[in-house]
Order: C-alpha cells, then structure tokens, then sequence
C-alpha cells in the first residue's frame, strides 16, 4: 500500500458526529468500513480530529476483536466456534477450512482472496454448524461440504 | 392523525386510537396473507428467495392485490425454515423450497387444497398438522413476547400500531404517574432477563430516586453467549415492542436519552432498529413531545464491535463511553452512577419486550403466570443434539422436560439425553435427574446452574463433558478482558489443565485443583464473567466425575469426542477396544487371515460376536450420518467364516514366556473365557471350571443356534484352549469346589464369572402354574438337547434378547401361535432391532403396552393370560415413562403356555455366606470398579455376576480388566496405576483411493442374505448366511477411515 491514503473520505463520518461524546468507536467501525482495515497512519488521522492518543486508540481497537489492523481479504470466511455449533461437530468443520484455505485463525490468504475468522456465536443456532462468508450463510456442514462452499468463491 | 399517505406525528392519545382504528379499517382480516418468516435463520434457509418467488408468483397466476406477501419477524421455529404460514387460516407449511412456490399458490391460495407433503408431521405420533398452532412445538408453548412475531412485518410501523401498539405507551403517558408506572413493574415481580434476575421495577425505583437531573436509559442487546438468539429475534421481528418498553422506562424513570447496545454480529437487527427508530421518529413516537406530551426521549444505536464481555453492563457502559470495554468494581451501580457517571437503568432487551404486557395487562395478571419468584414467560433458545431447535417461549416453572421433550421434540437418532446446558458460559450442566426441574431462577441456581440469557443447549451420550468444560473455558479464557488477576490468570490455568485433560496427559490431583481454583476466581473476580466462568467445569465434575476421572485414570473418553485420545469411533466405544476400522480396512484389501488376528487381538469370540453383538460401534460409526453404518459385526463374522471354510485355524500367539502361577476361573461364559485367552497369552497356565457339560454360558445355553450355531461357538472355544487353557465341565462351584479349596490346590488367582442364570419372577398369581417355564430355564433346557413339549398357543412376557429367543425358539418346536407381551413401547424394548424385527418377520405377534396380571389355569394346567391394557404416564427415573394401567381395558389371551423372560439375577447361593462378600442393592455381587477386586486377595469377580444382565461384548470387557488386574497382582505391581488401554498393534492400510466426491456418495449398507422366512420357523439351522466375499469387500469399502482423520 505505497500510495497515500485518502483522508478525505472521512469528512463525513468526522461531520455526522461531531461533538458527541464516544464517538471513537462509531467513527473506528465507520472508518473501517471505509477503507476497509485501519492502518497505523488511519488512526493516526482519526486521533488527530478527535483530540485522542494514539496509545489509548490503539487500546481501543486491540481490545475489540471486529477491528482489523492489517489488510483483510475479499471474502472474511467466519465460522462459528458456538456452543451448538460446537456440539454439532464445528471442530471438524473449522479443520476443513483451515486445510482447505491454508490458513490459520485470524490469517489471509497470500492472494488476499480469503480471510478466516471464528465468531463465538453468529445466532444461526437452527443450521448449526454454520459458517459465513461475507454476508451470506452456510448452514448444516460437515467437512465435506465445506469444500464445494469455498469452491463457488475461487 | 394519515391524511392522504403523508404521515404527521401524533400528538396525543386519541391520535393514536385514531390511527389505530384507521389502520385496522383499511385491512381486510379475511384478505389471503402469505407470511414469510424473514429471519436470519429462515433467510439463511432462503427465505428472502422464496418470498420473492411468491411476489413473482402471485403476480403471474394473476392474484396481484388480492394475495398480500409479507416479510414476518422470527417464527421461532427455525429447524424447519424456510416457514411460510398462510392467513388468516394459519395454514402452515415448512421447509419450503423455490420449487415449492408455485404449487403452493395454484393449490392452496387459488383452489383453498392444501400441499400435503409441506405441512407439518409430528414424528412421535405421524399426524400430519396443518394449522400453525396445532404444531405440537408451538402447542406447548405461551408465546407473549413473542406474539406478534409471525404477524407483522418488522420494517412497517403500522403493522405493530394495527396490533395495538405504543397503547401501553399511552396509558402509561396519560393515565399513569411515573411512579404509578414503577409500581406496576415492581408489583409484577419482572426479573431481568439478561441473566442475573434482579427484580426490574426495583432498579427502575433506585434509578429515578437516584440524585441528578440527567438519566440514561441503556438496552443491552449485546447477546453473547454462544448458543442464544432469543433477543435477535425480538429486534429482527418485533423492535417497537422493545422501543414502547423503553420508552416507558424512559418515562418512569425520568430520562431523555438513551442507548441501544446491538452486537454488530447482529446486522439484520441493527436494520430493522434503525427503520423502526425512524418511523417512531416520524410519528412523534420518538423525539420531543412525544404524542404531544412535555416528556421527550431521543434514542441512539451504538454497535458492538465484537467483545463478549461488553455484556456485562458496565463494561457495556465503558464501550458506549468509546473505551475499552472493561468492567468496575461496583458499588457504584449504574443506578446511581452508570453512563457517563449519571444514573443508568440498563435493561436486556427481553426485559423491554415483557413491559407491554405488565402496563396493559396489570400487574396482576402478568404476576398469575410463572412460579412464586419468577414471574412471566421465559425464550429460550432451544439448540444442539434437538429435534425442533428453535426459540422457545413458555412461562417460568415449565419444566425441562416439557421443554425438551414435548415442546423439542426429543434428541434425534434415537440417542439419549445426557445433559442440558444453560446459562451459556456462565451457567451449569444439568444431568437426567433434573429433567422434572422446573424453571425458575432459584431452583435453576439451587441445581448449580442458572437461568442466565435463556440459552439452552442439549447433549447426548457423545458429547464429552470434559470437552465441554473446556470448550465453554477457552472462550471466556478468549474474551476475559484482563482487568482483574483471578479472570486473566484463573481462566487460562483452568484452561491449561482442561486442554491437558482432553489430550490424555491429565495428572492425579487434577480434578482436586481445578475444584479448588473454581470456587477461589469465584469469590475475587471483578465481574460477572469471571465470577460465573467456573460453573461449567464445576458443574461438570459433580455430576460427571467418572467422565473426568476416566480420562486421567485411563486416557479414555467415553463420548468418543476428545480426539487425541480417540483412534476410531468405532474402536473407541467397544467395550474391548476392538479394531474395528483396522479389521474393516483389512477385509477390504481382501486380507482375511490378518484381519481375524487383528480381531483376536482384543478378543477371541469373533464367530460369536460377528452373530450376535449388540454393536456399540455401528451406532457410532460415522459412516450412519451419511447414510447408514457399516455392517461391522457381520464383517467380523466373515472374517471367522473365512477360517473355518479354508480349515486351518491361525497359530496361537503369546505376548509372553510360560509362567509357573496358575489361575482358576469360574465359569466359562464370555467374561471367563475371554479372561482365560488374555492370561493364557501372557503365560498363565489356566483351568475354567465349569458347571454346565459345556462351555460357553449364555453362549450355549441361552442363545439358540439358529442365531448361533453350535459349531461356530466351539470353534472361538477351540481357539481359545490353544493359549493355555483347559476347561473342566461338570464341576459346579459352591457344590464341587470352593474358593479355598482352589486356593489350596495351589491357584494362585481366581476370577468369578459365574453369570446370572436365575430367572426373575414376575409375582403374578398362577406363576406356578404347569405349563409355565421361565425363559432361562425353557432355552437352557432345549439347549442342552432335550426335547421340550411346547403349547399349541404360547405367550412370551417380557421385552429383551431372552424373550425374543424363547419365542422364537418355542415356534420351531412347534407352537402355532406364539405371542410376545411387553409392558411397554417398541421403542423402550430392550433386545436388538434386528432381533425384534426377526420375531415379525416370522409372524410372532408382539403385543406392546400390554401386561399380564394373572395366569389362568385349570386342573393346574395354563389355559390362559389375563392382560391389562397398559398407557404410557409420567416419567420416572430411568428416563421413561412409566407404564400405567388402563382401567377397564382386560383382556384373556389364550394360551396353552407362557414364558416369563423379564429378568434374571445371579445366583450367589454358591458363596459362601456371611465370608465377607458384599452384594449390590439389585442383588449383583460388589467389586472395586477399577480392579474388580474382591474382598478376599487374589479373588476378582467379573461379567453378569457384577454387572446384572449385560451384553456378550461387556462380559468380555469385564474378563480382560480381571486378566489385568490378575497378571499384575501376580506380578506384585500396583492395580490402579496406569490402567489406560494401548493397541498391541494396528493393521497399517493406506487409504484406498477414490475419485473425489465418491467418498461420501450415499451407498446402502449391504443386506444380509438369510433363509427363506417359511423355512426358517421349522428348523433350528442358523437363518442368516452371512456375507459372500463380494459383498464383504464391498461393504468394507465404505468405511471412511475415521482412524486416518486424526
């Protein structure tokens, strides 16, 4: 990412919320929507126009796992590591992502296609074992399924 | 007051009658309605496609306007989503696919017919349900919070305003004080629903009278705890209900701002809050002057941004403050000093949802519902090993049962319940002994557990509770926030030990720790989480110690989860620990001899066992979830047919040298025979004793030969005497010998296995009768050869394996009509399947929910049975309900001779009285579970004779952890230590190549050739002819090699 980043863009999320207080964090998931991830120069900016360190920003977004500080892939693979989703075999469903990807937890794919992510509990409980990829869901898997899902983003 | 389309806000109470009877005027309540449940569980089945394809449908078939499609809020019912229910008739269909669509439309909104096969069946009865509200998961329920749910489209305010909605609003605005409204909400006993179940209207009260004029309103809809969707549902479905509550609140409390904490993990949620704030704003619903009144609430939406603790609410608070979301110490609570150091009633969006119905119903009649400390209804989110998962609404005091049960719908492939977690990560396991729990807050925490978020999660026999401790501690190990040393440190600890548990490396004094870690990061964590986090381990070690202690002590996990210490499903759930992916790989490569050695590895009854197992390991095969298991024991007979056709029997093999010691067993049924191998193996010169003319037990005298044949029998017994055994029959222990008189001929060990051979009777009058005979003694009899006279018309009581055989066998000597009464269902039978389903096929009538009370006879000789009518009434602590009379419902079945086979005991006349031998409450001999140590050194006792009537399989399991303990207490070592099972060897077979997909393309399990069914009722000659070597091999072949996923 050698080119200079675009400040401008976030005018208008320093606009919607000026003066109210705690705004950090809308502004941090604003930003990220954005741009996609928050990079050390982002919040950097962001401190600046809030009156806020960089050490307590960094506090912030380190503490919540939602923000990312490194460049994502296309498509964030989540899969949900839930209790139902646990007790109906998530374990092997998450092994057939780590091997089928080629990743770990929290790692993107060289080709920054994928990124995969757990979630402790996406709410899908019905379709347990679920997986997301972007917004879309997956539901009923076992390992052998997981492979003909990831196909159709390849 | 809508004039024309364009909204202005109301401003007073009678605006919004107005508009609500405007409202009501403009829709038909007759008019067709196709609803389409629109949340994110049903849309994650396709919902949004299949409402789209009945926009484009309706359309098409030219009922535009008079067909209404509408997006609902969550059903509940979200096992069968997509869910589509059709008003007003509330016809309800489920699973509906886009090819669905059209049909449903020519059919049911066009022709008024129905489309049979989307309607509901209920599984436990087969009636099919058409009505939504006849579906036994909804029967079972109250749905309150819920019940707009269905009925209106969450994006459209004039939907919930149609329903009444915002006149709790009003009331409360103009009729009610303030604290009129604090003493409705006291008075109704709401406890707050997020979890800790503090009573409601009593923070409502500290809030208002705390000092300041600027007060918050906080709804926590940071619903974290894995396995709960209940309040997703709420915002999805139905978030007016939860705004006109916080209004309310706003209102009683005396605040002007507030918050709404949503989880960003909950989009759709996030959505529809965002449109329903809107159009309240529009309507002045919102805002100042709300309904034209001096009290004014401005609301804001403040996602999460992924942090489990930010639950709790004060760290809920410090994230809506932009911080970090760590919690503080209170006092201060966020009633006096909350958001920004103002007072804050912080609330669960499920407790907003519940004061609708308290202001417009009254205190009373909300307080009529619930038990004494717990008012109202409760959701539950229903998930796990569940038939109907889903949201579950019923009013506190409905038991766990009738939740799981009756309303759930029970646990799926005839598993069992084992336990119910709920509470999520704070909360604790409930076994099967608290099923008739009912659910309020105190019993819930009385039992170790707690209400908690109503996350209720069920388990059955293969989830481990080991790992589920440790899956619940590796979460809030995640998510602690670090703040406090008990949590940070506590957790990832407790962690460390759990993890090294599940992997076999557990130490002794383990379970000690972690008992005494618990309580101390109980009592000094900062917060809730850490302050509930142990209850998973703690609760799980006191009801499943043995599960704990199993690991440690013998590096096993009895559910098969815990993979490090599982090879295979199948080999792990085997009460020998048999080989079986090994064998099966073998037989697919066409290496029969081998496999037969693998088998014998383990145990030496492979012709027996591939008859007549009861197969734990095809019930865990993993191959059943594809389509069904692998014929594992008739695998291992072909292997042991394999030997006797090519007729040469495979060398004995010893693990060890010849030893001097000589061990004595009594009783040559599986347990010792299977102990006579394993000593014999390693070097033990070994004498069975046995009582009957010939060896086998159970085997000989119980099982008939057409299940299995004499000659396969003797061939396992054959094979066992090459290690160094001899059998001496004729000679019956108590009569001929005693266990000193062994001792002094110089044995130096003795295991008992002496079995239990002695009918149980069923003290029924006229048991005495001539032409009764019990099971045990009528097969024993015929097996020994003589020519027993049966009855043209036989009656066979009772429900298990000895039943099924006596029945059996008495039609192939020649009874015309032989029946089976059993007291209970098909269901509850305990004898094998394919056993029950042999008796039908060979025409045995089997009369279920039917008991005997008397035996008639005439000059002493049976004539015939007098039957109750029996129906299933309330459970009892086995699990099953029990069966009760029906009054009126006799009946006399005529027979000419009736069997009772409904239980038999060992017979420990032969011991020697008051030496010391204790004895069980159900009349089964004590032994030291570990060792099956006696009382007397160097006397175990194992099989039937300890265990009541069990299974082929763990009789021999019991007979190898006799040899054990046997050869180490000859060789002086400890008994306990180390008593973990390790492989001699494992077959070594690469996995066969497939093409890709083909693995797991579903291929039926291979059916067992048998006799003609005519023929077989004449004859004793063995029924099934096992597997050709084609079929074998074939069947082999689908073995998924669950040992090479490690």
């Amino acid at each position: 990412m050698a080119e200079a980043l675009d400040l401008s863009k976030l005018d208008s999320v320093f606009e919607k919320h000026r003066g109210e207080e705690g705004a950090l964090i809308p502004v941090l998931q604003e930003a990220q929507e954005i741009y996609g991830y928050l990079s050390e120069e982002l919040l950097a900016a962001i401190g600046k126009r809030l009156h806020i360190p960089l050490s307590r920003i960094f506090g912030v977004v380190t503490f919540y796992a939602q923000f990312y500080t490194t460049p994502r892939g296309r498509y964030t693979v989540r899969v949900c590591r839930g209790t139902a989703c646990h007790v109906r075999g998530g374990k092997y469903v998450l092994k057939a992502v780590q091997q089928t990807l080629g990743i770990g937890e929290g790692e993107t794919t060289p080709d920054f296609k994928f990124t995969f992510e757990t979630v402790a509990c996406l709410g899908a409980c019905a379709l347990s074992p679920v997986l997301l990829v972007n917004k879309n869901y997956y539901g009923k898997l076992t390992p052998a399924k997981v492979g003909q899902v990831l196909k159709q983003y390849v | 007051m809508s004039e024309g389309g364009r909204k202005l806000k109301l401003r007073s109470d009678k605006d919004l009658m107005a508009l609500q009877e405007a409202i009501g005027k403009e829709r038909d309540p007759n008019k067709t309605c196709v609803t389409v449940c629109g949340g994110t569980g049903c849309r994650a089945w396709g919902g949004e496609e299949v409402r789209l394809a009945f926009i484009e449908e309706i359309r098409k078939q030219g009922l535009e306007g008079k067909v209404d499609v509408m997006r609902t809020g969550c059903h509940g019912f979200c096992e069968r989503g997509p869910v589509v229910v059709i008003l007003p008739k509330e016809i309800f269909y489920q699973q509906v696919g886009l090819g669905d669509v059209p049909e449903i439309v020519s059919k049911t909104l066009k022709d008024g017919s129905l489309v049979e096969r989307l309607l509901y069946t209920d599984p436990a009865t087969g009636k099919v349900v058409t009505y939504d509200h006849d579906v036994p998961f909804y029967k079972g329920q109250m749905r309150q919070v819920f019940s707009d749910n269905g009925r209106i489209d969450p994006t459209e305010i004039r939907d919930y305003i149609g329903r009444g909605g915002y006149s709790a609003l009003s009331k409360a605005l103009f009729s009610m004080t303030p604290e009129q409204v604090i003493e409705e909400v006291e008075k109704s006993g709401l406890r707050g629903r997020g979890g800790a179940g503090f009573p409601s209207g009593r923070k409502w009260r500290f809030t208002r009278s705390s000092p300041g004029e600027v007060k918050y309103i906080v709804c926590n809809a940071d619903e974290g705890d894995p396995g709960a969707f209940m309040d997703r549902s709420v915002l999805e479905g139905n978030p007016h209900l939860v705004l006109e509550g916080m209004l309310i609140a706003a209102y009683a409390i005396g605040s002007q701002h507030g918050y709404v904490y949503v989880r960003a993990e909950y989009p759709l949620a996030v959505q529809h809050l965002k449109i329903a704030m809107a159009q309240a704003e529009e309507l002045g619903l919102i805002g100042d002057n709300i309904l034209g009144t001096p009290f004014g609430f401005h609301l804001k939406i403040k996602e999460g941004a992924g942090a489990f603790v930010c639950g709790e609410e004060t760290a809920l608070l410090a994230s809506i403050e932009g911080k970090r979301g760590m919690p503080r110490a209170r006092p201060p609570f966020p009633a006096v000093a909350g958001l920004w150091g103002k007072p804050t009633n912080i609330n669960n969006v499920e407790t907003y949802a519940n004061i609708r119905s308290i202001i417009l119903g009254g205190s009373a009649a909300y307080a009529a519902i619930g038990t004494q400390g717990s008012k109202g209804t409760k959701i539950f989110s229903l998930t796990g090993k569940i038939n109907n998962t889903g949201l579950v609404e019923v009013p506190m005091g409905t038991t766990l049962r009738e939740v799981i049960f009756n309303i759930g719908g029970g646990i799926p492939r005839g598993r069992h319940f084992k336990a119910a977690q709920m509470g999520g990560p704070s909360g604790g396991c409930l076994p099967a002994m608290f099923l008739d729990l009912p659910i309020d807050y105190e019993s819930l925490t009385e039992a170790g557990s707690m209400m908690g978020s109503g996350g209720m999660i069920v388990m059955d026999e293969k989830t481990c509770m080991v790992d589920i401790a440790r899956f619940f501690l590796s979460f809030t190990q995640d998510e602690s926030c670090g703040k406090c040393v008990p949590c940070r440190i506590g957790t990832k600890r407790m962690l460390e030990i759990l993890t090294r548990i599940t992997k076999g490396e557990g130490r002794e004094g383990d379970i000690d720790l972690l008992l005494e870690m618990g309580p101390l990061v109980k009592d000094s964590a900062l917060c809730g989480l850490g302050q509930t986090c142990p209850n998973p381990v703690l609760s799980t070690i006191n009801h499943f110690r043995h599960e704990y202690e199993a690991h440690i002590l013998e590096k096993y996990c009895p559910s098969g989860a815990c993979e490090a210490l599982v090879f295979a499903p199948c080999e792990n759930t085997c009460p020998v620990r048999c080989d079986a992916v090994g064998y099966t790989s073998l037989v697919a490569e066409g290496r029969y001899p081998e496999a037969l050695n693998l088998i014998r590895l383990t145990m030496p009854l492979a012709g027996v066992c591939g008859r007549v197992c009861n197969h734990p390991c095809e019930n865990m095969c993993k191959r059943g979830e594809i389509d069904e298991a692998i014929a594992i024991s008739s695998l291992k007979r072909f292997a042991s047919d394999w030997e006797l056709r090519t007729g040469t029997m495979t060398p004995p093999t010893f693990l060890e040298k010849p030893k001097a010691e000589r061990v004595a067993i009594v009783g040559a049924g599986p347990a010792g025979l299977n102990a006579a191998y394993h000593l014999g193996r390693r070097g033990y010169p070994v004498t069975i004793f046995e009582s009957l003319p010939m060896a086998g037990g159970m085997l000989a005298v119980g099982i008939p030969d057409y299940r299995l044949p004499r000659k396969n029998l003797e061939n396992d017994i054959r094979f066992i005497c090459q290690h160094n055994v001899e059998i001496k029959t004729g000679s019956t222990f108590g009569k001929d010998f005693t266990i000193g008189e062994l001792l002094k001929q110089g044995y130096k060990a003795v295991f008992l296995a002496i079995g239990a051979h002695l009918n149980q009777k069923m003290n029924t009058p006229g048991e005495d009768a001539d032409g009764v005979i019990p099971g045990i003694s009528f097969l024993r009899r015929v097996n020994l050869g003589e020519k027993v006279k049966v009855g043209e018309k036989v009656a066979v009581i009772g429900g298990g394996n000895v039943a099924i055989d006596a029945a059996r066998t008495a039609l192939r000597l020649g009874a015309k009509e032989v029946s089976i009464v059993y007291r209970r269902t098909r269901d509850e039978m305990p004898a094998n399947d394919e056993e029950i389903e042999e008796a039908e096929h060979e025409k045995i009538k089997i009369l279920y929910l039917v008991a005997p009370t008397r035996i008639l006879a005439e000059n002493g000789k049976v004539k015939g049975l007098e039957c109750q009518r029996m129906e299933l009434g309330a459970f009892d602590t086995s699990g099953r309900r029990r069966p009760v009379p029906v009054k009126g419902s006799e009946f006399v079945l005529e027979v000419d001779m009736a069997i009772p086979a409904i239980g038999y005991m060992p017979d420990l006349s032969c011991l020697p009285q008051n030496d010391g031998f204790k004895t069980t409450k159900v009349g089964t001999l004590s032994v030291d579970p570990i060792t099956l140590a006696t009382h007397l050194p160097g006397v175990f006792a194992g099989g039937d004779v300890i265990t009541g009537p069990s299974t082929v399989v763990e009789a021999m399991a019991s007979g190898y952890r006799a040899a054990v303990s046997i050869d180490r207490y000859l060789k002086g070592r400890d008994l306990y230590k180390d008593r973990f099972y390790q492989a001699e060897r494992r077959a070594d077979v690469p996995r066969a190549e497939t093409e890709g997909g083909e693995e797991t393309a579903v291929k039926p399990r291979a059916d067992m050739p048998a006799m003609a069914v005519d023929r077989r009722v004449c004859t004793f000659e063995e029924v099934n002819f096992g597997f050709d070597e084609e079929t074998a091999t074939r069947e082999a072949k689908r073995c998924l090699r669950c040992d090479l996923e490690r």
